[in-house]
C-alpha cells in the first residue's frame, strides 16, 4: 500500500480545502435582493470541471460555464429570490493532488428560515493545480435529497466502508 | 444582449411541472370541484368551506344588474354570436368598448380573455427595433405572449427592480427605437404593486421607455371607476398601455386592452391575432359586461369598493396584531405567508380546509421555490363574521405550526447529537 495514501474523516485537518468548501456554499447562497457570488463560483471550479446533478427529469452534465448558464437562468427567472446552502457534515479522503470529499448540506429558503427545504450528499472531487485547490467535480442526486436525511446515519454508513477499504488495501500491501 | 429565454428545454419544463403538480394533486391540494354555493361558501369535495380564493374581489357576479344584463342578450342574441369580428360582431361590443373607454379614459378594444387580449396586442405594439424588458414575476400570461414576439431582444428583470431597468435604459441608449417594460399593475401572487413613483419618473427622464401593465388585478376595485393601479398612477403617459380583465372584480367575462390613442386600438382590432381568428366572447357575458361598466360608472361603485376596502384593513390590521408576516404590507384583497417548506405550507392548508376555510397553496413555478406559500383572498362574499374566523384560524395554525416545527427541529438536532456521539464511540 503506498504510504501517501491517508484516508481522514475528520475537515479540520485539511483546511485549505475546509476554505475551499466554505467559499463554495457561500458563492452559491444568497440573501433576498442579493445574487449569487458568480465571480467566486468562476473562479472555485477548474476550467476542466463537470458539474453533475441528476434530478426526476434527466441528468445534466455541465461544464462550469453550463453550470454558471443554468444557475443564472434559474435566478433570472426567479425560480430562486433567496437560497442558503450549508454544510452538515464533511468526509474528506486526500491523495496527493486529488481530495474526494462527501459533503453533505442542507439547503433552506433563506439564512433565517428554520425548516430545510432539502437535505442531501454533494460528491465533490478537488485538484489541486499548482498552488490552488479547484473543484474539479460536483455531483449530486436530487432524486434522493430529502429535508428529513439522516446524516449521521448516512455517513456512520460511509466510514464502514472505507474502513473496510483500508483494511483490505494494507492486507494487499 | 438577447438572452436565452431558458436554459430548460419545453419539454423538461413540462415533465417538471408535471411532477410538481402531480405531488400537490396528490396532497388533495389542488385540482377540486366546486357543488353548489354563492360566492361566500361553497360546497368543495362534500363539505362547506368559507371561500378565500375568489378573484371576484367586489363579488359583482351575483349582482342584480349584471344578471339582467346576461339575461337580456341571451334572450336577444342567442347563447353564441358565432362569426368573427372582423366580419361582424354583435353590438354588444360596441356599448361596451364604449362604456369601458368612459371607465379607463382611454381608447379600449376588448378580448375574449386577458391572455387573449396580450396575444393580440404585444405582437401589434411591439415594433421591430424594440428592446423588450419582462419583470421576472409578471403574470404567466404575458410571459406567454412573448413568445410571439421572440424576434426582438427579450430580457428579465428581477422584481420590481426600477434601478435595474436604469441601467438597461442607459445601456440600450440610441440602440433601440423603444425600450418597453412589461410587468403587472398588481402582482396576482405576492399581492404587491408595480412601483408606479419610480416608473413615472423613469417614463419622465427616459423618452424610448415605455410601459405595458397586466392590471388584470387591480381592475374594479381600485381608482376612479375601478379603472385599476395602473392608470390611476401612470394614466397621464401616452407610452402606457394597460391590459385589464373582465373575468375577476368586473365580474363578467373577458379581457380589455386600454390604449393612448384610437389609431393603436384600431390596428390592434384589425391584426391582433386572436380578434380576427379566434371565437368571440357569448352575448350573455357581453350583456352582464356591459351592465357591469355601466355600474362601474355609477356613484354605486365607490361605495362596492369601500366595502371590500373595510374588509381588507380588517383582515391586514388583524393579522398584523397577532404578529402574523405577510408578504407585502400593500392594501390589496390578495393576502400570501411565506413557509420555510413545502410540507410546512401544504400542512397550514390541510388544516384550514379541515376547518372548513378554503385557502390556496402557493408553490413553484407559481411562485418562487424559496416561497411556498399559501394565498388567501378577500371578497365582498366574505361576511365580517366569516374574516374574523379566518384569521382566528390563520393565528392558531401559525401558532402550531411554529410550534411544531421548534419541536422537530429540536428532536431532529437531539437525534443526529446521539448518533454522532454513538458513531465516534464505535
Amino acid at each position: 500500500m503506498s504510504a501517501a495514501l491517508e484516508l481522514v474523516a475528520q475537515s479540520d485537518t485539511h483546511p485549505t480545502i475546509a476554505r475551499l468548501l466554505d467559499r463554495l456554499y457561500a458563492a452559491i447562497s444568497f440573501e433576498e435582493g442579493a445574487e449569487p457570488d458568480w465571480a467566486a463560483l468562476r473562479d472555485l471550479f477548474s476550467k476542466h470541471a463537470r458539474i453533475t446533478r441528476i434530478t426526476p427529469e434527466g441528468i445534466d452534465y455541465l461544464s462550469p460555464e453550463a453550470f454558471l448558464d443554468m444557475t443564472h437562468s434559474l435566478f433570472e427567472m426567479g425560480a430562486y429570490t433567496s437560497f442558503y446552502e450549508f454544510e452538515l457534515q464533511r468526509r474528506v479522503d486526500q491523495f496527493g493532488n486529488t481530495a474526494q470529499v462527501w459533503s453533505a448540506y442542507e439547503t433552506r429558503r433563506n439564512l433565517h428560515a428554520h425548516e430545510a427545504l432539502g437535505r442531501g450528499l454533494n460528491s465533490i472531487q478537488l485538484i489541486c493545480d499548482g498552488d490552488s485547490w479547484r473543484v474539479l467535480g460536483l455531483l449530486w442526486d436530487e432524486t434522493n435529497a430529502n429535508p428529513e436525511l439522516d446524516v449521521a446515519r448516512t455517513f456512520a454508513a460511509r466510514t464502514v466502508v472505507a474502513r473496510t477499504v483500508v483494511a483490505k488495501d494494507e492486507i494487499g500491501g | 444582449m438577447a438572452k436565452s429565454r431558458s436554459f430548460f428545454s419545453r419539454g423538461r419544463k413540462v415533465q417538471a411541472t408535471e411532477r410538481m403538480v402531480t405531488e400537490v394533486e396528490s396532497r388533495g391540494l389542488i385540482m377540486h370541484r366546486a357543488g353548489s354555493g354563492d360566492g361566500g361558501e361553497w360546497v368543495i369535495d362534500g363539505r362547506p368551506m368559507l371561500n378565500f380564493g375568489s378573484c371576484s374581489y367586489l363579488g359583482l357576479e351575483r349582482h342584480p344588474a349584471l344578471l339582467a344584463g346576461a339575461q337580456a342578450a341571451l334572450h336577444e342574441f342567442g347563447s353564441n354570436f358565432s362569426i368573427s369580428r372582423t366580419y361582424l360582431e354583435c353590438p354588444l361590443y360596441e356599448a361596451l368598448e364604449s362604456a369601458l373607454g368612459r371607465v379607463m379614459d382611454r381608447h379600449v378594444v376588448v378580448a375574449p380573455s386577458t391572455t387573449m387580449g396580450h396575444l393580440a396586442a404585444l405582437p401589434v405594439i411591439i415594433g421591430d427595433r424594440d428592446l423588450v424588458v419582462v419583470d421576472q414575476f409578471a403574470h404567466a400570461s404575458v410571459h406567454m405572449a412573448t413568445e410571439l414576439i421572440d424576434d426582438v431582444p427579450i430580457e428579465l428583470l428581477r422584481h420590481n427592480r426600477t434601478d435595474l431597468l436604469e441601467q438597461k435604459l442607459i445601456e440600450a441608449g440610441d440602440k433601440y427605437e423603444r425600450v418597453w417594460y412589461l410587468c403587472d399593475g398588481l402582482y396576482s401572487m405576492l399581492g404587491d404593486f408595480a412601483p408606479f413613483e419610480a416608473l413615472s419618473a423613469l417614463l419622465a427622464r427616459y423618452p424610448r421607455l415605455h410601459l405595458y401593465v397586466d392590471d388584470a388585478h387591480a381592475m374594479s376595485w381600485t381608482g376612479r371607476h375601478g379603472r385599476g393601479a395602473a392608470l390611476t398612477h401612470l394614466g397621464h403617459s401616452d407610452r402606457v398601455v394597460v391590459a385589464v380583465s373582465l373575468s375577476k372584480a368586473f365580474g363578467a367575462t373577458g379581457g380589455a386592452i386600454a390604449l393612448p390613442s384610437a389609431e393603436l386600438r384600431a390596428k390592434i382590432r384589425r391584426c391582433g391575432g386572436p380578434l380576427m381568428f379566434s371565437g368571440p366572447i357569448p352575448p350573455a357575458a357581453l350583456g352582464a359586461a356591459v351592465a357591469s361598466a355601466e355600474l362601474h360608472l355609477s356613484p354605486e361603485l365607490e361605495t362596492i369598493q369601500a366595502e371590500l376596502s373595510e374588509r381588507v384593513s380588517f383582515v391586514r390590521n388583524e393579522l398584523d396584531r397577532r404578529q402574523i408576516s405577510l408578504a407585502t404590507d400593500e392594501a390589496t384583497p390578495i393576502f400570501m405567508i411565506h413557509y420555510d417548506s413545502i410540507p410546512v405550507a401544504c400542512s397550514v392548508v390541510s388544516t384550514l380546509r379541515e376547518r372548513g376555510i378554503f385557502c390556496c397553496l402557493s408553490a413553484f413555478p407559481a411562485v418562487p421555490i424559496n416561497k411556498p406559500s399559501i394565498r388567501f383572498t378577500v371578497s365582498r362574499h366574505n361576511s365580517m363574521a366569516d374574516l374574523q374566523t379566518l384569521v382566528d384560524n390563520l393565528a392558531e395554525t401559525s401558532a402550531a405550526v411554529s410550534g411544531t416545527s421548534a419541536q422537530s427541529r429540536r428532536h431532529r438536532s437531539t437525534q443526529v447529537l446521539a448518533e454522532l456521539e454513538t458513531s465516534a464511540a464505535e
